[in-house]
């Protein structure tokens, strides 16, 4: 897939994330978000009422529409937590 | 960060353009002052960088507002006044009692003698089939995606709504590489000279319009006025977007489709006011669809009718930053004034000036939310099977079912319906309903009254809450 990462930011500090059991590239400083959105995860979890996929709209804590399972706490909101190195996520959308 | 303090002379709720122009001033004073933001980083939504842990952004460009603000930033980052990020209010009690959650591990109740509510506005949205999709995000969140963390959502996209906002999130997004299909403006194109009146006192705010314009211009973007998202479809995630035409009063004219083949669509409807934290501290509230929606009521001084409770910024009218400053100033000088304190550095302006600038910021807000409000016909166009609350999944048909019942006002319909009940607790679909409603009714807002707001006022959990810890 194209890279959805700008070019015109020197980025430091590459790191690894682990979602639903595959690894994928991101840099500190970035939301996990923002790193999962990078990586091509848009379908981020399935609504509860009606089974239908959704994905992130607000991208800044109101919706919870990104909550997912990161390092074992449930129901986090993606956009407003940063990865750390080896960081496991796991999206709401496995049935 | 986390403090060993359980009393503050102020507490700010909210570090974004009012927040921290009070901060400031607030700083230089003897007075102990805390300065709480849910958000990771402090300066609210406007003011966002690329985190230095991150990397440099190479062609950083900033406005003379925006600069202003990360100025005031990092004096308040560097004074001595106490900050708390991922801190989420919780609620607001009698006894000058709030309680708050720190970085979803702890709660802490704390006691202010003056609280400062500065909650900004979220995004607005006007419901159509499929924007529940995957691929359909919000204008801000594009924009965080860039800011913060370098990201564009897609290559190429498209983009729909209403507003000054969506095109400096186009501009946002074109600088940075991005490739617009489009940009669908749902008000006709003359909106824009109605600002003209407003020149004199707003120029900054035409120069960067100008600014924008120019580069969607350049950059070939087609840019298509009362043109409005009647589809979104796909197959699991996004795939295609339908958009038609609409008359003068909002109604769609038929004929008019056009398809787009696009799996990433962002969509914003301007602004609403975050009044929950206020509503739910008892503050008294006003309806003012010319304003933003419902609106802390505040008098010229930025006091509520709650003793030591005061509100700035966009909750008390949606008006961007110029207006948001100097509402943090007049709040700020309140403040000293309350605790009957001389500030130590003189006010930058009078209070006199201050009042007599805020009249043309409250002017602005009324030219500007009422030419990009939302036609009623279009409201009332949204078809029977579009689910308009997203968590709960209620449809436009339950609403108007719920209606013709008897349900005549927010409460009895989410009784009715579950309608704003889900994790985001109305945030998202409340501002429309209250539209439905006031369109279905034919009632005033104000005679129907709000959603309730009870705490915990955002999702909590279990551990987090019974984990309170008392500061002696």
């Amino acid at each position: 897939m194209e890279d959805l990462r700008v070019d015109n930011i020197k980025r430091k500090q590459q790191i690894k994330l682990k979602v639903n059991g595959k690894e994928i590239k991101a840099y500190k400083g970035e939301t996990v978000l923002a790193s999962l959105i990078a990586s091509g995860h848009k379908t981020l979890k399935t609504n509860p009422v009606s089974h239908e996929p959704r994905g992130a709209l607000c991208g800044m804590g109101v919706c919870f529409e990104c909550t997912m399972t990161i390092n074992g706490i449930p129901n986090t909101r993606a956009c407003v937590t940063k990865v750390q190195e080896g960081m496991i996520i796991e999206t709401h959308d496995q049935e | 960060m986390i403090k060993n303090k359980s009393h503050y002379n102020i507490i700010i709720i909210g570090s974004g353009f009012a927040g921290i122009t009070a901060a400031e001033i607030l700083a230089d004073t003897n007075l102990s002052l805390l300065l709480l933001d849910e958000n990771i980083h402090f300066g609210g939504q406007l003011l966002r960088k690329i985190p230095e842990e991150l990397g440099e952004y190479s062609s950083y460009k900033t406005d003379k507002i925006k600069k202003i603000g990360f100025s005031f930033l990092e004096k308040v980052e560097n004074k001595k006044i106490d900050l708390m990020n991922q801190t989420v209010l919780l609620g607001v009690y009698e006894n000058n009692e709030i309680l708050i959650e720190y970085n979803r591990e702890k709660t802490y109740t704390l006691k202010y003698d003056i609280l400062l509510f500065a909650t900004g506005s979220r995004e607005r949205f006007l419901p159509f089939k499929g924007w529940t999709l995957p691929g359909v995000y919000s204008t801000g969140m594009l924009q965080v995606l860039i800011k913060s963390s370098g990201i564009l959502p897609a290559k190429k996209m498209l983009m729909a709504g209403s507003g000054l906002f969506l095109f400096a999130a186009a501009y946002e997004y074109l600088n940075n590489g991005g490739k617009l299909m489009g940009i669908m403006e749902q008000s006709p194109f003359w909106n824009k000279i109605k600002f003209f009146p407003q020149i004199f006192h707003q120029y900054p705010k035409f120069l960067e319009g100008a600014r924008y314009l120019s580069k969607i211009y350049f950059s070939k973007t087609p840019v298509k006025y009362q043109r409005h998202v009647i589809e979104a479809r796909g197959n699991k995630t996004l795939e295609e977007v339908v958009v038609g035409k609409i008359d003068k009063n909002g109604e769609l004219i038929e004929g008019t489709e056009k398809t787009y083949q696009t799996d990433t669509l962002v969509i914003g409807y301007g602004f609403v006011p975050n009044i929950e934290a206020p509503q739910v501290a008892g503050c008294q509230l006003e309806y003012s669809r010319e304003k933003g929606g419902w609106i802390v009521k505040v008098n010229d001084l930025m006091e509520t009718n709650r003793d030591n409770i005061l509100a700035a910024g966009e909750i008390t009218g949606i008006g961007g930053a110029q207006k948001s400053l100097n509402e943090g100033k007049i709040a700020a000088h309140t403040i000293l004034d309350k605790l009957s304190l001389e500030n130590k550095k003189p006010l930058v302006s009078s209070l006199k000036k201050l009042l007599k600038e805020r009249k043309h910021h409250m002017s602005f807000v009324k030219c500007f939310n009422s030419l990009y409000r939302i036609k009623p016909k279009t409201i009332l166009g949204i078809p029977d099977d579009t689910t308009v609350c997203r968590c709960e999944n209620i449809d436009m048909q339950s609403l108007k079912k719920a209606v013709q019942m008897g349900c005549y006002n927010p409460n009895a319909l989410k009784i009715m319906t579950r309608c704003t009940m889900g994790p985001c607790q109305g945030r998202i679909c409340a501002p429309v309903i209250y539209d439905i409603l006031q369109i279905l009714c034919q009632k005033n807002p104000e005679d129907m009254g709000l959603f309730s707001v009870r705490p915990p006022l955002k999702p909590v959990s279990i551990k987090s809450l019974g984990n309170i810890q008392n500061i002696e």
